[in-house]
C-alpha cells in the first residue's frame, strides 16, 4: 500500500488557511496549521509527523487523530489517504505506567 | 509461559463467535478483553437486528450478546477481562497487562478481533464537553442509563447515526436534526423513515461548522456545503442544543496486526490482507469482524465463527469434512448479507436508481428521509386491497432481511429465496390483524391498515417503541411520513405482548382517506 | 439525567448508592457504574482542563479509547473515568494539565 513519497517533490509553499487553528490532536493539542506547516517543512510520513510534533504520542495513542492527520497529509501531498502508511505500530499499544511495564510476571 | 490452542483478542461478537467455535471443536481457548465486561459493543445495540433466522434477525443486539456469553460459558471458553493486549508478535505471542503486571501468552493460533474505533471530524468547538461520538451517547444511555444530553444534533446519516438518533428519542432525549455532508441519506431508508415520521428533519449536503459554548456546548451551527464539501458562507443555521454527536464512520483498530508484521492494505482504514477464512499472511494469525473491514455485528459473528473453524481445522481439531461444511454454511450466510442496495460493491454509489426487481428506488427517501405519498404505491408490499385489515409494507430498498415472511402464519407476506427481495403482500391471503409482522420488522416499516372501520373511519396500526404508551381513547394528531400533522386521530388500542419484545402495536382511528398517509401519532398538538 | 423509564430496557442494573467527592463537594452515584456516568447524571460536564490551552474537556468516546475524560482519582491523575468503576468514598478531582487545583 505504501508508495514512496519523494521528499524532493515540490508541494508548494505553506499557505495559511482560516481553519489552521483547529485542534487536530486532542491529547497533545496540536493544530491543523502546525501539522500542515510541518509537512511543508519536510515531514512527509505519518511517523515523521508523529516524531516531530507528537500527534499520536499522547494518552490516546492516535486513536482519534490518526485518521485526521492522515487526511491532512494526503491533501497536502496531493494524494489519497489510502496510499499512505500509518505510523509504525509497536507495543505497548496502550498507555501503560513504566512501573507496570517493568513488572514482568507469568514467564 | 502459558500456551493455548487459540488465543482470541477481543470479546466482541467476532471474538466470542470464534472462541465458541474453537472450544466446541475441542480447542483450549482463551479470550482477552481490555474491558470490564465482555460483549464488545453488542450490549448497547438495543434495536432489532436485520437478516434471516440464521442471523438471529428481529432479535435485539443485547439479547444476541447474552446468548453469545451463555454459549461461550457452555463451551468452556476462558474469558480474561480487564486484560489489555499491548503487543502481538510474529511468533504468535501476546503481551498482556493484567492488573499491575505484564504477562506473556503463546497461542498455536491467534485471532485478532479488536473491532473498530469511531471516526471524528474536527470543527470549531469540537473539543468542548458535549461534543461526542454517537457511540459514546449510545454507551451512556443504553449501558449506563444516563442521558448524554437533553437536545442533540446528530452529524452523520449512516446507519449508526440513524439508529443512535432513534435510541436517543427512546431515552427521552430530543434530536434537533440529522446532518450529513453527502447529498443522500447514507443508511437504510427504513431507519431514516422512522425518524422523519416523528418530525426530525434531515439536513443533507450540510455540515457542522461550529459548536458554541465556553465550558460546554450551548448551541451548534451548520452550513450547506458545495460539491467539494466546503461550507457555503451565508447558509448557516443555528440550533439550540447541548450535545453534538458524530457518527461519521468507523476505522478498523488494526495496530496489533500491524505490529505483528502481517501484510496490510487499505479498506477504509488499514486492514490485514486475509484469505477467505480470515487468515492473515502470517500463518496461524487470523482476523475477523470490524478489524478486518468495517461491517456490522451480524457479519462479525459469521467471520468470527469462520476464522475459529479455520483455526481449529489448521490444528487438526476439526476434520476437513466438518470444516468444509461449516465454512460453506458461513460463507453462504455472509453472502446473503452482502447482497442488495447496500451491498459492499454498491458502497459509495449514488447512481443506483432501481431495486433488484427493477422498481424505481424512492428519490424522496434518499433526499428527505421519507417516502413521498406518490411513490409508495409502486412497491409490492403495498396492495390496493380495500377490503378488511391488511399489512402495508413500506420496505422499498433491497436490504437483507426476511422475518416478516416467517411472522405471518397466514401466507400474506412473501420474500422468497433471496432475503434482499422486497416483501410482497398477497392481497388474496386472509390477514387476521395479529400484528406479528409489524413487531417482527426490524425496520419498523410494516403497518396494518383497515379501511372498513365504519363511519368513514379507518384504523392504522403502527410499531411504537416510546413511553408512555398512549391510552385507548386518547386524542391527538396523526403525522405523515414527513412528520407533519395530517389529521386528528384517536387511539383505539396499544397492544404489548412478550412475543413482540417491547414493540407495542399502536392502533389509531383516522378518516378513511388518511389511511395511507397517517404513519405516526402524537398527543402533543404540533404547531 | 438518569433514565427512569425506557421502552426497551426494563432496568439498568446498578450497585448500591455510594457517596464520593468531586473537588471536595459531596456527590452521590451508584457503585460500579463508571465515574463518568455518575458525574454526567449529576450534571457535571467538565472533567479536566488541558495542559497547553487550558480548555475544558469531557466525555468524548465513553469506552476508554480517547482518554479525554481523564481526572484525578484518589490522587492518581490520567484515570479514564468512563471505564473506571465508582467506589464508596472516592476522591475525584478536576484535572488541570496533569495536576489538581491547589
Amino acid at each position: 500500500m505504501s508508495i514512496y513519497m519523494d521528499r524532493n517533490d515540490d508541494i508548494g509553499a505553506f499557505l495559511p488557511k482560516p481553519d489552521d487553528n483547529l485542534i487536530v490532536c486532542r491529547c497533545e493539542e496540536i493544530t491543523k496549521g502546525e501539522i500542515r506547516k510541518a509537512i511543508h517543512e519536510g515531514m512527509r510520513t505519518m511517523t515523521e509527523i508523529r516524531r516531530f510534533l507528537r500527534p499520536g504520542m499522547g494518552l490516546c495513542q492516535g486513536n482519534t487523530c490518526g485518521k485526521i492527520v492522515k487526511d491532512i497529509l494526503a491533501r497536502e501531498l496531493g494524494t489519497r489517504p489510502a496510499v499512505l502508511e500509518d505510523c509504525t505500530a509497536r507495543g505497548p499499544a496502550r498507555p501503560v505506567e513504566i512501573e507496570v511495564f517493568g513488572n514482568e510476571a507469568g514467564k | 509461559m502459558k500456551r493455548y490452542d487459540l488465543i482470541v483478542i477481543g470479546a466482541g461478537p467476532a471474538g466470542l463467535s470464534a472462541a465458541i467455535q474453537g472450544a466446541n471443536s475441542g480447542m483450549n481457548v482463551a479470550v482477552f478483553d481490555e474491558n470490564a465486561k465482555p460483549g464488545g459493543q453488542l450490549f448497547k445495540q438495543i434495536h432489532k437486528f436485520f437478516g434471516s433466522k440464521e442471523h438471529q434477525a428481529k432479535t435485539r443486539g443485547f439479547r444476541i450478546g447474552q446468548k453469545l456469553l451463555a454459549d461461550a460459558e457452555k463451551a468452556g471458553v476462558e474469558v480474561f477481562l480487564n486484560s489489555v493486549v499491548m503487543g502481538l508478535y510474529e511468533n504468535k505471542e501476546i503481551m498482556v497487562m493484567q492488573q499491575d503486571k505484564v504477562f506473556h501468552y503463546k497461542g498455536d493460533t491467534i485471532l485478532v478481533a479488536t473491532g473498530a474505533r469511531e471516526n471524528m471530524i474536527p470543527f470549531e468547538g469540537w473539543t468542548l464537553p458535549g461534543v461526542m461520538g454517537a457511540g459514546a451517547a449510545q454507551t451512556m444511555m443504553n449501558l449506563h442509563g444516563v442521558q448524554p444530553g437533553s437536545r442533540v444534533l446528530m452529524v452523520g446519516s449512516g446507519n449508526v447515526g440513524l439508529v443512535v438518533s432513534y435510541q436517543l428519542l427512546q431515552a427521552g432525549v430530543q434530536v434537533a436534526a440529522i446532518v450529513d455532508a453527502a447529498p443522500r441519506v447514507g443508511g437504510y431508508g427504513v431507519h431514516a423513515s422512522k425518524l422523519t415520521r416523528t418530525g426530525i428533519p434531515f439536513y443533507l449536503s450540510h455540515t457542522v461548522v461550529k459548536a458554541e459554548g465556553t465550558d460546554h456546548v450551548t448551541g451548534a451551527v451548520i452550513a450547506q456545503v458545495d460539491e467539494k464539501f466546503r461550507p457555503i458562507p451565508g447558509t448557516e443555521k443555528h440550533f439550540d442544543v447541548d450535545t453534538v454527536c458524530m457518527a461519521v464512520g468507523l476505522s478498523p483498530m488494526s495496530q496489533l496486526l500491524q505490529m505483528s508484521g502481517c501484510e496490510t492494505t487499505d479498506k477504509g482504514g488499514t486492514v490485514p490482507v486475509v484469505n477467505s477464512c480470515g487468515e492473515t499472511t502470517l500463518s496461524g494469525i487470523f482476523a475477523a469482524g470490524d478489524v478486518a473491514g468495517i461491517e456490522e455485528a451480524s457479519s462479525a459473528m459469521i467471520t468470527g465463527r469462520l476464522a475459529g473453524a479455520a483455526a481449529a481445522n489448521k490444528l487438526g481439531f476439526l476434520s476437513d469434512e466438518d470444516f468444509v461444511e461449516v465454512s460453506a454454511q458461513m460463507k453462504n450466510s455472509l453472502r446473503q448479507l452482502h447482497e442488495g442496495t447496500f451491498s459492499p460493491q454498491n458502497k459509495g454509489r449514488t447512481d443506483l436508481t432501481l431495486t433488484d426487481e427493477g422498481i424505481a428506488l424512492s428519490d424522496s427517501l434518499f433526499k428527505y428521509g421519507y417516502l413521498s405519498d406518490g411513490e409508495i404505491g409502486r412497491y409490492p408490499g403495498v396492495t390496493e386491497k380495500k377490503v378488511g385489515i391488511h399489512p402495508v409494507i413500506e420496505c422499498t430498498q433491497n436490504i437483507p432481511c426476511n422475518p416478516c415472511q416467517d411472522a405471518c402464519r397466514f401466507g400474506c407476506i412473501t420474500i422468497g429465496k433471496s432475503i434482499t427481495n422486497l416483501p410482497i403482500v398477497n392481497g388474496e391471503a386472509k390477514c387476521v390483524g395479529c400484528g406479528m409482522c409489524v413487531a417482527s420488522c426490524s425496520g419498523q416499516a410494516i403497518f396494518l391498515v383497515d379501511d372498513d372501520y365504519g363511519d368513514g373511519q379507518a384504523t392504522v396500526t403502527m410499531p411504537y417503541e416510546f413511553l408512555p404508551y398512549p391510552e385507548a381513547g386518547a386524542k391527538g394528531v396523526a403525522l405523515g411520513r414527513d412528520g407533519k400533522a395530517v389529521c386528528e386521530a384517536e387511539v383505539v388500542s396499544c397492544r404489548v405482548s412478550p412475543a413482540m419484545d417491547h414493540t407495542a402495536l399502536l392502533t389509531i382511528k383516522v378518516p378513511k382517506e388518511m389511511s395511507m398517509k397517517a404513519r405516526f401519532f402524537s398527543q402533543e398538538v404540533t404547531k | 439525567m438518569r433514565i427512569t423509564n425506557h421502552p426497551v430496557l426494563d432496568e439498568f442494573p446498578k450497585g448500591r448508592q455510594v457517596r464520593f467527592t468531586l473537588d471536595g463537594n459531596e456527590m452521590q452515584g451508584y457503585e460500579g457504574e463508571p465515574i463518568a456516568a455518575a458525574l454526567r447524571a449529576a450534571g457535571i460536564m467538565v472533567h479536566r482542563h488541558t495542559a497547553k490551552l487550558d480548555q475544558p474537556r469531557g466525555i468524548f468516546c465513553a469506552i476508554g479509547r480517547c482518554t479525554d475524560c481523564v481526572m484525578i482519582v484518589d490522587g492518581k491523575p490520567n484515570v479514564r473515568t468512563c471505564v473506571t468503576p465508582l467506589r464508596e468514598g472516592m476522591k475525584i478531582q478536576t484535572q488541570y494539565g496533569v495536576r489538581g487545583k491547589e
